[in-house]
């Protein structure tokens, strides 16, 4: 294999781990995003904005109540964000339908991000991963991986298995299912629908908070990281289908892995095509042909989407509109 | 509607003797205004008159404004595009990339299109970085108008009445458009794909024409943009341009024809007026457009257009009465708002804290007069000003209902 020569095993591994990783990251906030939108028809256009709140009411709580409690308490104050905005914004403009309940959220996103900028600045802020949790969980020929990677993965794990079990075992669960599936039948059995959607979008809410509180330390902390984790939640959601868990899962890992392993290749277009003999004619095209692979990384995912809109409009596991 | 067409002529007389009639920075405010205006007008097309919402709208608007700065140098003004024939370069590009892009975006229709386009725009801005020799890095890539035609095209004068007669032209090609038989069926596309298709018509192929002649005039407003100033930088392909034309539409109304555009110019204007006062526009851009969609879904011509079409059966000067003094008590309370905001900013300002020492914040200087952050003064100002402002306007709704009410 000529194309992966310079490249050892363990740097595959580590890449498929932060691939996997950054894959749960994207999981965790595509699921409050389909949960919201398979229940109540809205796109929430703000959903990143609240993974940014998150990791900003993190970094504003870390110093008085130390790093574990901020974590605790950043999702819980996107979370009433989250209600009000649904209470008082969503519900008012509920009437006119979903198109207009997307502008609104959108203009929302747009508001929460300047108010960020307002009081925290344009540029990042020094959110980090706390002194006694940056350590190496384990070394592989003697790189060190670290143990906060890790500890990113293992809460989004246990997210996930913690709204699946309260999903499928619970009696909120089935309250909540039966009001995604037939609202108006559930309200004729004397449940509160309203309060229930209010719920799922606070619980939404706080999910991307939790994740903005988690990933903030360990990525930046800036007022640009809504809209550069918004458009890849996007994209997830493109590739695997709104309303569809699975369809989601499969998508965020896909794009993480296929993100991080490109990051660390050195590949080229023009390589690939020297394959089939067409080498030369692509080193004299140059442009993006002749691109490394790591430069071309962030534009991956996008290429992803086009290709499975092109093969499989409907997403990798979405239903036929 | 018996005044819409003196009132469009007299708006078109008022254009034309602008120059002769404001000053040169306002000049270039109204060449600005101009292209914002087209540019919504372009949006508004696809998304008022398609329904098709693109979040992504500044890529086309940038390939556009790339285009006419690289013919611009390479035909040097002359030959066989001229320098006032420019824009169509940036049209032919915007077209051609609305093509593809549009094929793939029209292949899912809803929040899926919305996503799309936006993600579509992000590569762009993506590859843009990477592409040193299209979109000239961080520098940009600038060039210069050549005199045609026995035009100078030196002036602020002469470019605005380049980009004068572009606007016009466009708006009144959309327009003539809207009348054709594509035309109207660009609406169908809105109103029920379903049937579109069941009457046998390739709504796809429809969707990415209609997404294609968008892109164009997106595409000769980044052209006028570029031409304007002589130069393009990869910056025009920002997010926040594709915000802030989907911003503009909606606030002027996207479901009448002229909405957008007036919603482009008036924001473009305020954006112009405020920039030395305030550092937070775009805040307050958002603030609008949440209100606008909150309390005013057509926009804000859509909702005059609309109060002029069905007149309550009460008589006009009392509607007329309780309206404007609804918009006294907005503002109000729009005073107090801005107050706070505006404290609050200069409060927050990295040159503010810096200046802070232990114990020790000096006055605000806020609307010429000083204010003392820690005390109550300003606080209570900005916060009752707004609750005032809120109050009046219930009181008033409140009134009106009940006088609704005893008339039934």
């Amino acid at each position: 294999m000529p194309l992966l020569t310079g490249v050892s095993v363990d740097q595959i591994l580590f890449a498929l781990l932060n691939g996997t990783i950054y894959g749960l990251l994207l999981f965790m906030v595509s699921a409050g995003l389909t949960l919201i939108f398979g229940m109540m028809g809205v796109l929430n256009f703000a959903h990143a904005s609240f993974y940014m709140l998150g990791a900003y009411f993190a970094y504003t709580l870390q110093p008085l109540t130390g790093f574990w409690l901020a974590i605790i308490l950043a999702p819980v104050l996107v979370m009433g964000v989250g209600i009000l905005v649904e209470r008082f914004i969503l519900r008012h403009v509920h009437e006119h339908g979903h198109a207009h309940e997307l502008l609104v959220t959108f203009g929302l996103s747009v508001v929460i991000a300047e108010m960020i900028k307002m009081v925290y600045g344009k540029f990042a802020v020094d959110y980090r991963v706390p002194a006694e949790l940056n350590f190496a969980a384990f070394s592989l020929s003697g790189i060190d991986y670290p143990f906060y990677r890790l500890l990113m993965g293992g809460i989004a794990v246990v997210m996930f298995i913690a709204i699946w079990l309260l999903l499928t075992k619970t009696r909120v669960g089935i309250v909540v299912r039966s009001a995604i599936y037939r609202p108006q039948m559930a309200e004729a059995l004397g449940h509160n629908v309203p309060m229930v959607f209010m719920g799922v979008f606070g619980i939404g809410a706080a999910l991307a908070g939790l994740a903005g509180a988690v990933a903030g330390a360990f990525y930046t902390t800036n007022p640009n990281m809504a809209l550069e984790l918004g458009v890849m939640v996007f994209v997830v959601v493109v590739v695997g289908g709104l309303g569809s868990m699975g369809g989601a899962m499969a998508a965020s890992l896909l794009i993480g892995i296929t993100n991080s392993l490109a990051v660390g290749s050195d590949l080229r277009i023009a390589d690939l095509m020297s394959l089939v003999g067409m080498g030369g004619w692509a080193e004299d095209l140059g442009g993006l042909l002749t691109m490394r692979m790591s430069s071309l990384a962030a534009t991956l995912p996008f290429f992803i989407m086009l290709l499975v809109l092109v093969l499989r409009p409907s997403g990798l596991m979405g239903e036929k509109e | 509607m018996k005044f819409a067409p003196l009132l469009l002529l007299a708006t078109v007389a008022l254009l034309i003797a602008l120059p002769w009639l404001v000053s040169g920075s306002m000049l270039n405010a109204a060449v600005q205004m101009l292209i914002a205006a087209l540019f919504a007008m372009a949006f508004g097309l696809l998304c008022g008159q398609a329904g098709m919402l693109s979040f992504g709208h500044a890529a086309y608007f940038g390939v556009g404004a790339f285009a006419a700065v690289h013919a611009m140098n390479a035909f040097g003004g002359a030959g066989l595009l001229p320098t006032p024939l420019l824009p169509l370069v940036g049209g032919a590009t915007g077209l051609i990339s609305g093509l593809v892009a549009g094929y793939f975006s029209t292949k899912r229709t809803g929040v899926y299109f919305a996503m799309i386009t936006l993600a579509l725009a992000e590569l762009l801005h993506a590859l843009a970085s990477h592409l040193k020799a299209v979109f000239g890095g961080e520098a940009g890539v600038s060039s210069f108008r050549m005199p045609a035609w026995g035009i100078g095209f030196g002036s602020l004068t002469d470019v605005y009445f380049l980009t004068l007669v572009w606007t016009l032209l466009c708006i009144g090609l959309l327009y003539l458009f809207s009348k054709t038989p594509l035309g109207r069926i660009t609406l169908g596309l809105r109103e029920n794909a379903h049937r579109l298709r069941f009457l046998g018509y390739n709504t796809h192929a429809l969707g990415t024409l209609i997404f294609a002649i968008s892109a164009m005039f997106a595409g000769i407003a980044g052209a006028l943009q570029s031409m304007n100033i002589e130069a393009a930088n990869y910056v025009v392909l920002e997010s926040h341009i594709s915000t802030a034309v989907v911003l503009n539409s909606f606030i002027g109304g996207v479901r009448v024809f002229l909405g957008p555009a007036i919603g482009g110019a008036v924001m473009t204007f305020f954006g112009y007026v405020t920039s030395d006062l305030t550092r937070v526009w775009l805040l307050y851009q958002g603030i609008i457009f949440v209100l606008v969609m909150m309390f005013l879904p057509r926009g804000l011509v859509g909702e005059l257009v609309e109060r002029l079409r069905h007149r309550s059966g009460q008589g006009v000067a009392r509607s007329l009465g309780a309206t404007l003094l609804r918009l006294l008590c907005l503002a109000v309370a729009a005073a107090g708002a801005v107050f706070l905001i505006e404290f609050l900013q200069r409060f927050l300002s990295s040159e503010y804290r810096a200046g802070v020492s232990e114990g020790n914040w000096p006055a605000i200087s806020l609307f010429s007069y000083d204010w003392a952050p820690l005390s109550v003064l300003p606080w209570a100002v900005g916060l009752g000003l707004f609750g005032l402002g809120i109050a009046l306007v219930v009181t008033v709704n409140r009134r009106v209902a009940d006088r609704q009410e005893a008339q039934a």
